[in-house]
C-alpha cells in the first residue's frame, strides 16, 4: 500500500480545513474554526489503477502573531500553498512560504491553489500574477466544491508518477 | 595522434604531415594536449575525482553504492579501532554514555518498582501463593512477583516511520477497539514534535509515555521507525525493552526499507508476528481465561472458604469463652460469693463455691449476661459473709422478724391500747429506731404499716373503724415515743389476710389486735 504524506501550509483563514473537509468528506461549514497546531485527515484515491493513501496534514495557518511550524513538514511527499483569492497578501505570504520550505527541505512537489473562487468578483490577486512563479495552479471552491478534487487528484498523480520513476531507477 | 612508426620518420617527411594535422585539428590540439596531461598525471586525476566525489556519492545514494562502501567502512573502522580506539571512544561516548545512564535509570526504576510490590504484599494470602509458584516452578520469587502483579495488556501496537509519521504496520488485540490507525500514526508524530518543539529537550530525548485515565501509550524509537503500544493499565517498566528489543530487530532486518521509504508500505508486512508478540497482558482476566471456573473454586476458593470458615469459627468461639471467662470473674468479685471451681466439661460450664443467701443469684447474672443458662451448673454451699452490708441487712431482717411478731391485744369493742399492754410501747419503739436507723446505713427507707384488726363480731362498718382506731392509737402512742411519724403509716386491716373468723373467745383475742409490717426489707 502505497502512502504519501501531504502538508496544507497557508496564511489562516484561507481556507485549509475547508479543502480539506470538501475532499475527505464532501462537507463545508459557513463558520469559521482556526486551526491549532495541526489537524490530520485521510483519504485514499485511486489514480491510474494505483491506489494511494493521502495523509493531509491541515497545518495552522501563520500570521503575524503565530508563524507555521514547518518541522511538521519533515519527511512530507509534498505540499499544498493555499491561498485566499480575496486577500493578495496572502499569496504573499505563500511565495514566502514557499521559500522557506525549499530551504529546509529542498525542492518537493507542490501546488499552488487559489481558494474562494465562487468570489471571484471579490478577487485581489491577479492570476496572470500567479502565473509569473510558473507553478502548478489551481483555483478551488470548497464552498461550491469546484476544483478541490481535481487538484488533489492530480497532486496524487503527479507523486505516484515520482513514486513509479523512483523505483525504476533503483532497480 | 602520433604512432611509433610516425615517430621513426625523418623530420622532413614529417613536416607536411604536421602541418596537414595543424591545418585539420588545430584549433582542438590544444584542448587534447591539456586532456592528455591531465590523464597522464596521477594527482590531477585525483583532484578532478575529490572535486565531484561528494555530489557523485549524493546521486547515487542507492543501495549498490552502500553495499559497495559496507566492507570498507567496517574494515576502516576495525583498522581505526585497533590504531586508536580512545578516538572512536570519545567520538561515541556522547551516545554511549546517555545510553548506558538512561539504561541504568530504567533498571533502577525497575527494580524500585518490584521491591515496592514486594514488600506490599510480603504477608498476604497472595504473596504466599506465589512464594509456593515460586518454588514449583523454580522461578526466582521476585520474578513471580513482577509477573503476577501489574495488571495490563497492550490492545494496540504501531510501527510508524519516524520521518514521515506514516504507519507502516498495525496490529490490534481481539476485543481492542481500533479508530483509523492511520490518522493515529500521524498524531502520534505530531505530538511527540510538538513536546519536542515546546520543552526545547536535548537531541535524542523523546516522548517516551503518554496517559488518559486507564489508557496509555508507551513509546519507543529507533534510527527510523517508532514503535507505539496502546496499554490499558498500568505498564511494567519492562514492557519498553520488550517494544525496544521488537524495533532493534525490525531496524535491523528492514534497515534498507526504512531508509528508502517513499511511502509504500507493503515490505513491512511480513512485521506483523514481531509485532504482535507486542501484545501481550498481564491481568485478572487473562488468568480467568486460562483456568475454567470449577478447577479455581476446586483449587483455591474452597479450601479458602474452609479456611475462613475455620478462622470464624474459632473467631466466634473465642469470643464466647471470654463471655464465660468474665462471668466467672464477676462472680469472683461479687460480694457473698467465693467461687471457688470453673470448670467447663463437655460443653457445660461448671460453677462450685460458697454463697452468702443474701448475695446476688448467679442464675440472674448469667441472664443479664447473655448466656446461655442451659450450658451452666451451679453449686454453691451456703455461708454467711463478713462483709458489712450483709451484716446490716441481716440485722434488718432480724428487726423485721422480731417486729412483725409483736402485736397489742385489744378488749372488745375498744380500741384504747390496754395498760397491760403498755409495757409493749417501749420496745417496738426501739425496734422501729433501729430499723429505721439499719436501712439508713444501707441506703434504704423503711416504711412500718401498723394494721388494725378485729374480732368477727359486730357489724362490718363498726369494726373498720375499731380497725382504724387500734392502729391509728398505736401509732400516736409510738410517735409520742419519739419514732418518726413519717415512716409509720395506719392501716384499717390486714387486706392480705382472710377476717378473722375465730369463734372461741381466747381466740378471738388474737383477733382484736395491731400488728407490724415492714417495708423495703427484702
Amino acid at each position: 500500500m502505497l502512502k504519501k504524506k501531504i502538508c496544507m501550509v497557508g496564511s489562516f483563514g484561507v481556507g485549509k480545513t475547508s479543502l480539506v473537509r470538501r475532499f475527505v468528506q464532501s462537507l463545508f461549514d459557513e463558520r469559521y474554526l482556526t486551526t491549532i497546531g495541526v489537524k490530520i485527515e485521510r483519504k485514499d484515491v485511486s489514480v491510474d489503477g494505483q491506489s494511494v493513501t493521502l495523509m493531509l496534514w491541515d497545518m495552522a495557518g501563520e500570521d503575524e502573531l503565530a508563524k507555521v511550524n514547518l518541522s511538521h513538514l519533515r519527511g512530507a511527499s509534498a505540499y499544498i500553498l493555499v491561498v485566499d483569492g480575496c486577500r493578495a497578501s496572502t499569496l504573499d505570504k505563500a511565495v514566502e512560504l514557499h521559500q522557506r520550505i525549499r530551504e529546509m527541505y529542498g525542492a518537493l512537489p507542490f501546488v499552488l491553489v487559489v481558494n474562494k473562487s465562487d468570489l471571484r468578483d471579490q478577487w485581489e490577486v491577479e492570476i496572470a500574477q500567479v502565473a509569473q512563479h510558473g507553478w502548478p495552479t489551481f483555483e478551488t471552491s470548497a464552498k461550491a466544491a469546484s476544483g478541490v478534487e481535481e487538484m488533489f487528484l492530480s497532486l496524487a498523480a503527479t507523486l505516484i508518477r515520482e513514486h513509479s520513476a523512483g523505483e525504476d531507477a533503483d532497480q | 595522434m602520433p604512432t611509433d612508426g610516425a615517430a621513426k620518420r625523418p623530420a622532413s617527411d614529417d613536416q607536411p604531415l604536421a602541418e596537414l594535422r595543424a591545418i585539420l585539428l588545430g584549433p582542438d590540439r590544444a584542448a587534447w594536449e591539456s586532456m592528455r596531461q591531465r590523464l597522464d598525471n596521477p594527482r590531477r586525476r585525483t583532484e578532478d575525482v575529490a572535486s565531484v566525489l561528494a555530489d557523485a556519492v549524493r546521486l547515487r545514494s542507492d543501495a549498490k553504492l552502500r553495499r559497495a562502501l559496507q566492507p570498507l567502512l567496517e574494515e576502516s573502522l576495525q583498522l581505526s579501532v585497533q590504531s586508536n580506539p580512545r578516538m572512536l571512544a570519545d567520538a561515541l561516548f556522547p551516545i554511549f554514555g546517555k545510553a548506558i545512564r538512561k539504561a541504568i535509570t530504567a533498571e533502577l526504576d525497575d527494580m524500585l518498582q518490584s521491591l515496592s510490590q514486594t514488600l506490599e504484599q510480603r504477608f498476604s494470602w497472595r504473596s504466599l501463593r506465589w512464594r509456593w509458584e515460586a518454588i514449583r516452578t523454580g522461578k526466582p520469587y521476585a520474578e513471580i512477583v513482577l509477573l503476577r502483579s501489574l495488571l495490563y495488556c497492550v490492545e494496540q501496537v504501531f510501527l510508524i516511520h519516524r520521518q514521515t509519521g506514516l504507519l507502516l504496520e498495525h496490529v490490534a488485540a481481539p476485543n481492542a477497539e481500533a479508530k483509523d490507525p492511520e490518522m493515529v500514526s500521524g498524531m502520534l508524530t505530531a505530538i511527540q514534535d510538538f513536546v519536542h518543539d515546546s520543552v526545547s529537550g536535548t537531541e535524542g530525548d523523546n516522548l517516551e509515555t503518554i496517559r488518559m485515565g486507564d489508557i496509555g501509550v508507551v513509546l519507543t524509537y529507533g534510527p527510523d521507525a517508532i514503535l507505539a503500544g496502546i496499554v490499558r493499565g498500568v505498564p511494567p517498566r519492562h514492557l519498553s525493552r520488550v517494544f525496544q528489543e521488537t524495533l532493534d530487530t525490525i531496524e535491523r532486518q528492514k534497515a534498507e526499507a526504512l531508509h528508502s521509504f517513499k511511502g509504500d508500505t507493503s515490505a513491512f508486512d511480513i512485521c506483523r508476528p514481531q509485532l504482535e508478540a507486542c501484545l501481550v497482558g498481564q491481568g485478572q482476566a487473562q488468568e480467568r481465561k486460562g483456568k475454567p471456573r470449577a478447577a479455581r473454586a476446586l483449587v483455591f476458593e474452597l479450601p479458602a472458604l474452609l479456611i475462613v470458615a475455620l478462622i470464624g469459627w474459632w473467631i466466634y468461639s473465642a469470643a464466647v469463652e471470654r463471655r464465660w471467662t468474665n462471668f466467672a470473674h464477676r462472680l469472683r468479685v461479687e460480694p457473698g460469693i467465693v467461687l471457688t471451681i470453673f470448670d467447663k466439661r463437655g460443653g457445660t460450664h461448671y460453677f462450685s463455691g460458697l454463697r452468702d443467701p443474701l448475695a446476688a443469684d448467679p442464675a440472674a447474672l448469667l441472664e443479664a449476661e447473655g448466656l446461655a443458662s442451659g450450658k451452666a451448673a451451679f453449686h454453691w454451699e451456703e455461708y454467711h459473709s463478713l462483709d458489712p452490708r450483709f451484716a446490716t441487712q441481716r440485722r434488718l431482717l432480724e428487726l423485721k422478724t422480731q417486729l412483725e411478731r409483736r402485736a397489742f391485744r385489744f378488749p372488745i369493742a375498744s380500741a384504747a391500747i390496754p395498760l397491760d399492754q403498755r409495757f409493749l410501747l417501749d420496745d417496738v419503739a426501739a425496734d422501729i429506731q433501729s430499723l429505721i436507723q439499719a436501712g439508713t446505713a444501707i441506703g434504704k427507707n423503711i416504711q412500718i404499716e401498723v394494721r388494725g384488726n378485729h374480732d368477727p363480731a359486730g357489724t362490718e362498718q363498726i369494726n373498720s373503724v375499731l380497725a382504724l382506731s387500734r392502729a391509728v392509737n398505736v401509732l400516736a402512742a409510738l410517735a409520742s415515743l419519739g419514732v418518726p411519724s413519717a415512716h409509720l403509716v395506719a392501716i384499717p386491716e390486714d387486706r392480705e389476710k382472710q377476717t378473722c373468723s375465730a369463734v372461741l373467745e381466747e381466740d378471738r383475742l388474737f383477733c382484736r389486735s395491731a400488728s407490724f409490717r415492714v417495708i423495703g426489707v427484702p
